[in-house]
């Protein structure tokens, strides 16, 4: 297991717009804006969500005569955004896996047929249940790929461990290139159990904040190009950002609630900082889980003052879910993706404005933006289950 | 892709369908003497709260860390830390998802019980596993179709390959509920879950556990002639069983080298995520009973086998 991976294209569909740019952007601008799901069947007290403004791509509008709904289709666009921006083409798209992390998968489809009953015509097409995997198989489809196809269901970590098992896979030497990310679109059923448990905020997604009144979700779909080093030097690709360590732990503590000692975070971040060869005062930035609900918060924190110490204080973070909300099994790949443009620019974003900062979580969020002093980023992404995935993006190997 | 090159050794495996006994009883033609029954099985102190899929994998669990000397009494005796779950299932938490969409449209999501609600999530089976162990090592959930056994068994490998565990408890579940029966088809489906125990070999000999059998190859493609050549690799081994839901039929290339076939499916219905984890069980099984040569199993997904995976099984060795 050895060779470095690096990261050679970008994709992303969020509610800051289609393409990676525009999410750059967006997050410079300060972030989006969570609006209630036009669902006349949520009933719940809140139904907001940071949603994609964008129409929903026309295509594909089935896979293996599967009528698709919205995350297969926001996959599919982001996944084509991703190989064209690695400037990626046959006969490399053919033999390159794809590995997804999916939570809800076609889940819009059979909320409506649900609705519509037995004999609408929304139902039309075959009437079984597709899994998870029908996202990653529709992404394969559209870019032609021959190779495996994997759906990795490990709810809000899902993507993040499907990037470690990419990169995993080029450096036992199976793939040079691999697809990496993940994809949602609207699901009632999470946005109930949040609802059920307290955990959703009825006024925007606000991690860090004493205010804060749980999770917002959010829709979208990242995609990432994993490649091995010499695969790019090959061809000459320009690469965002090299994927310098990954670990993953579970707390085996409880089915939702994180263990509120953070034993197994602090585990998986320093394992992660251990294989990318880092120091704690060696890293850049931290883009958190961050969820808003308020133990996640707190048990990050204290994670990172535990591993930082005095570094915490000027190691900024990035509030991406307070600008796109939780993107549930996309948010570890999103977090990448907006790790990578942060190596790229050497900069990071300036959060969005906090109410009242929680003295519980002394974590920096700066106001403006700010530079990234050191070229590595810590990417932690966290699930039910207690799922704990760490991911460390440096600077690709000539820039360090 | 075939697999990582280091080889993991299978020290345990583990069975709870409805219907059969022991893993042996996968390969005989007939019903079980004592027979696994869901009513009586899944009950218990420790199945409270949780749901079919997730009551059916400790079960199975429980029996393959027990046949890996894993356990001391009902508490599990191993690296925790390196240890990581590997559960297959496509259709495991559909119950528990219906339900709550049922309960929203019906009562708003006050009627939910926050009890029920860790199952609505894809990695609910995984995580009650971790939790019942306290295994604390790498937590993977894969929902991949019909190939999803052989491929968690695939990934449970590499990370054992990838320095991330040192054993490796993977777990094939698929419960035959209502909701299943509805939503995916009436026809004839298995409800259970089978559970194999993987170790790397320099953690397998420091305890002293015995070697079982050794996944020589695993691969997953498109076409499963290619799969099948892939993981037989170049000096073609002799293929003892083949378990595949679509092995060769009297005339053609296969019938040469391949001694026996069996379609698990056949007796067990439609297995989905579990089927490549339950072939790994009654290959196990096979050559614990000293049958020849390896085992080959393949599983493919959709009418159409879009995908296939197929890995190789063999008796242990001097390397394992």
């Amino acid at each position: 297991m050895t060779g470095r991976v690096l990261i050679t294209g970008l994709g992303a569909l969020t509610c800051l717009g289609a393409g990676a740019p525009a999410l750059w952007h967006g997050m410079l601008g300060g972030g989006g804006r969570p609006r209630p799901v036009p669902d006349p069947h949520a009933h719940m007290r809140t139904t907001l969500m940071y949603l994609f403004p964008g129409d929903l791509p026309a295509e594909p509008a089935a896979v293996a005569h599967v009528p698709l709904a919205s995350g297969p289709r926001y996959a599919v666009a982001a996944a084509r955004e991703a190989v064209a921006d690695a400037g990626l083409s046959e006969p490399v798209l053919r033999d390159m896996p794809v590995l997804l992390g999916v939570e809800m998968g076609n889940a819009g489809l059979h909320e409506a047929r649900r609705v519509a009953g037995p004999d609408a015509a929304a139902t039309a097409g075959p009437r079984r249940w597709t899994p998870l995997t029908v996202t990653a198989a529709a992404v394969g489809a559209a870019l032609g790929s021959r190779a495996p196809n994997t759906s990795v269901g490990n709810a809000c970590a899902a993507s993040a461990y499907a990037l470690t098992l990419a990169a995993d896979l080029i450096r036992a030497g199976e793939a040079d290139v691999v697809l990496a990310g993940g994809a949602e679109g609207v699901t009632r059923v999470g946005m109930g159990a949040f609802n059920r448990l307290g955990a959703a905020d009825p006024v925007r997604c606000r991690p860090f904040d004493r205010q804060r009144r749980g999770t917002v979700f959010g829709d979208g779909a990242a995609m990432l190009v994993l490649e091995s080093a010499g695969h790019a030097a090959r061809r000459g690709a320009r690469a965002y950002a090299e994927v310098a360590g990954a670990a993953w732990s579970c707390d085996a503590h409880h089915p939702t609630a994180p263990d509120a000692t953070a034993t197994q975070v602090i585990r998986a971040i320093r394992a992660a900082l251990a294989a990318a060869g880092l120091a704690p005062g060696d890293l850049g930035a931290v883009v958190p889980h961050g969820t808003g609900t308020p133990l996640n918060d707190v048990v990050e924190s204290r994670a990172l003052r535990e591993v930082f110490g005095d570094h915490c204080a000027a190691l900024p973070l990035l509030n991406l879910k307070g600008m796109i909300g939780h993107t549930a099994g996309v948010a570890g790949a999103v977090g990448c993706v907006a790790a990578a443009l942060m190596l790229r620019s050497r900069m990071v974003p300036a959060a969005p404005r906090r109410d009242e900062p929680d003295p519980d979580c002394p974590v920096w969020l700066p106001s403006t933006p700010t530079p990234l002093d050191r070229p590595s980023v810590l990417v932690n992404s966290y699930a039910f289950g207690g799922n704990n995935a760490s991911v460390v993006l440096t600077a690709p190997g000539e820039d360090r | 892709m075939t697999g990582p090159g280091r080889p993991a050794a299978v020290t345990g495996i583990g069975l709870a369908v409805s219907g059969l006994g022991t893993p042996d009883d996968l390969l005989q033609p007939d019903g079980a003497e004592e027979a696994f029954d869901p009513a009586t099985g899944l009950t218990g102190r420790a199945m409270r709260h949780k749901d079919r899929a997730s009551r059916f994998a400790l079960r199975a669990a429980a029996d393959a860390l027990r046949d890996a000397g894993l356990l001391t009494g009902a508490t599990f005796a191993g690296p925790a830390s390196r240890t990581c779950v590997v559960v297959s299932t496509n259709f495991g938490n559909l119950d528990s998802v219906c339900t709550f969409a049922d309960t929203i449209a019906e009562d708003s999501v006050l009627g939910l019980s926050p009890l029920g609600l860790p199952h609505t999530s894809s990695n609910s089976v995984a995580g009650w596993l971790a939790i019942e162990y306290g295994l604390r090592g790498p937590n993977l959930t894969v929902c991949n179709g019909g190939t999803g056994g052989l491929d968690a068994l695939f990934w449970a490998r590499a990370m054992i390959a990838a320095d991330r565990a040192d054993v490796a408890l993977v777990v094939g579940v698929e419960p035959d509920t209502a909701p299943v029966a509805r939503l995916v088809g009436h026809r004839p489906r298995l409800d259970g879950a089978a559970a194999v125990v993987l170790e790397s070999v320099p953690h397998r000999r420091s305890r002293g556990a015995p070697p079982r059998a050794v996944i020589t190859a695993c691969t997953h493609g498109a076409a499963l002639p290619d799969a099948v050549r892939a993981v037989r690799g170049t000096d073609r081994q002799p293929v003892g069983l083949w378990l595949t839901p679509a092995g060769p039929r009297p005339g053609d290339a296969a019938s040469s080298w391949c001694a026996t076939t069996r379609d698990l499916t056949a007796r067990l219905g439609e297995c989905s995520g579990a089927l490549g984890v339950l072939q790994c069980v009654a290959g196990v099984s096979y050559l614990d009973a000293s049958g020849p040569g390896a085992v080959l199993a393949t599983s493919a997904d959709g009418p159409d086998h879009t995908a296939v995976a197929a890995l190789l099984l063999t008796a242990p060795g001097q390397a394992s």
